[in-house]
């Protein structure tokens, strides 16, 4: 990971000091689609031992529940939220029923409004707005094996509705 | 009476694995299931929008399942991908009324509006269910075929949203795999993602996942990986392209479709199952294939 990368700036807990727990924090993420039992979370970390890249972060998806419990909004810099795969292994374990997977999706989207992500996602979001999908169709392959055209998009239709909800203005401050 | 379907393709296939969609097609054919295009479709917004911004990401997805709707067709899709991200939004606009009504707000401009009544398949689930149908068409036999089969994490999870198949132990798949006579061996990380949708962020740790996951497939003696989407396709096909272990031996495995899998045992011709356009060498398993 080089110095430029403004994700997954939180490397350990070791020596780290938090602001005051902040209740407000807890409440947002809990009124995030899916985050609703966030609070029901007793810290079994099943989630973290059927998680894919448990043994490749620095703060693994349990840790993850604690901060958001916690009030700790330092959890948006942990790798944990982009290198979560979206398997939904936990959340489809979680003995509590907490939709973990689909609150790190929030969380992401929280991290996106204070410009914490991979530049990726940035890429993406212009291909999605200006031609309506991330990729183009391979023509010659296509027409080796007979296949007809991609059915066209009207991508004035897309982007009016872009337009609407606001996809990219999203950043805070602007 | 035979089925039919708007077949929603999404990006990833007709960009990068026609051989899909080809094969897909030659076995609808055969056994009359009737694809209709879809005319408008944008992209599914997929885990990458809802990663950005989850209202647009339902925008994006409700107009999709709001334009089948206006035509009054049923929905099917041959990737995880769209299927997960179509029936995600599906079901939040099902049960959520707030989001229902906004999303509808969004949309009302378009002239269009979700109510739910067009449904969100996987192609494969459609193949379950004429497995009878199938079996009958085995003309060629796949003995000694042996499938790590790799069912993608969208399709099984969360089981709430994607209602397939058991999400701990699948079967659905493997029994449709089984019935051209090859033998979908049991791995270790079968159920593990793939890692693909961390493509975008860090490719290392993309290639981390896939190397155990090849490790795994290996060690279970497989002598093919076989899926039923282009994501994960993309890790299998692509990334495995000269991907070794550390002991520097390699780790790639012919890696097929469902459908082309299911295609050459119903004896269609390799052309129109596209089998030119797959990446990795399929020659220790040709013989097998009959192709």
């Amino acid at each position: 990971m080089t110095m430029s990368e403004s994700w997954g700036t939180l490397k350990s807990f070791e020596g780290r000091k938090f602001e005051a727990l902040d209740k407000e924090f807890t409440q947002e993420v809990s009124a995030l689609l899916g985050g609703q039992d966030l609070t029901a979370c007793f810290q079994c970390a099943k989630c973290s031992a059927g998680c894919p890249v448990s043994d490749k972060v620095n703060v693994q998806v349990h840790q993850l529940m604690r901060m958001l419990l916690f009030g700790l909004k330092e959890v948006l810099d942990t790798d944990m939220v982009w290198l979560c795969t979206t398997c939904y292994t936990c959340q489809e374990r979680c003995p509590q029923g907490i939709d973990i997977t689909d609150i790190i999706f929030g969380l992401k989207n929280m991290a996106f409004k204070k410009r914490i992500t991979p530049p990726g996602y940035i890429a993406a979001r212009k291909s999605l707005y200006d031609v309506g999908r991330l990729y183009e169709a391979t023509e010659w392959e296509r027409d080796d094996l007979g296949l007809d055209p991609v059915p066209a998009l009207d991508t004035t239709q897309t982007r009016k509705m872009l337009d609407k909800t606001g996809l990219m203005k999203l950043e805070e401050g602007e | 009476m035979a089925q039919s379907y708007e077949v929603f393709l999404g990006c990833a296939i007709p960009s990068r694995f026609n051989n899909y969609e080809s094969s897909m097609r030659a076995v609808a054919k055969e056994l009359g299931i009737e694809l209709i295009d879809f005319e408008g479709a944008s992209c599914c917004g997929t885990v990458v929008l809802k990663s950005i911004d989850e209202t647009s990401w339902l925008s994006m997805s409700g107009r999709n399942i709001a334009l089948a709707e206006s035509r009054g067709h049923q929905i099917v899709t041959p990737c995880n991908g769209c299927f997960g991200s179509l029936k995600d939004v599906y079901h939040v606009l099902h049960e959520n009324e707030s989001q229902r009504k906004r999303v509808n707000d969004i949309l009302k401009p378009l002239g269009l509006k979700y109510t739910g009544a067009s449904k969100v398949r996987h192609f494969v689930e459609v193949l379950y269910d004429v497995r009878e149908q199938i079996a009958e068409k085995i003309t060629h036999p796949l003995d000694g075929l042996k499938i790590a089969y790799h069912p993608g994490c969208h399709i099984l999870r969360p089981s709430e949203v994607a209602g397939f198949d058991d999400p701990e132990l699948p079967h659905k798949i493997d029994e449709l795999l089984e019935l051209t006579g090859a033998k979908s061996v049991p791995w270790g990380l079968k159920l593990r993602c793939c890692g693909s949708p961390l493509l975008i962020a860090s490719e290392k740790t993309a290639l981390q996942i896939l190397k155990e996951k090849m490790i795994s497939a290996h060690e279970a003696g497989a002598n093919c990986v076989v899926t039923n989407c282009p994501a994960c396709h993309t890790q299998f096909d692509i990334q495995a392209l000269g991907l070794k272990d550390d002991s520097g031996q390699s780790l790639e495995l012919p890696a097929l479709f469902v459908t082309q899998v299911l295609g050459a045992a119903m004896g269609i011709d390799g052309t129109k199952l596209g089998v030119e356009l797959n990446r990795v060498s399929l020659d220790p398993i040709r013989g097998l294939l009959g192709l």
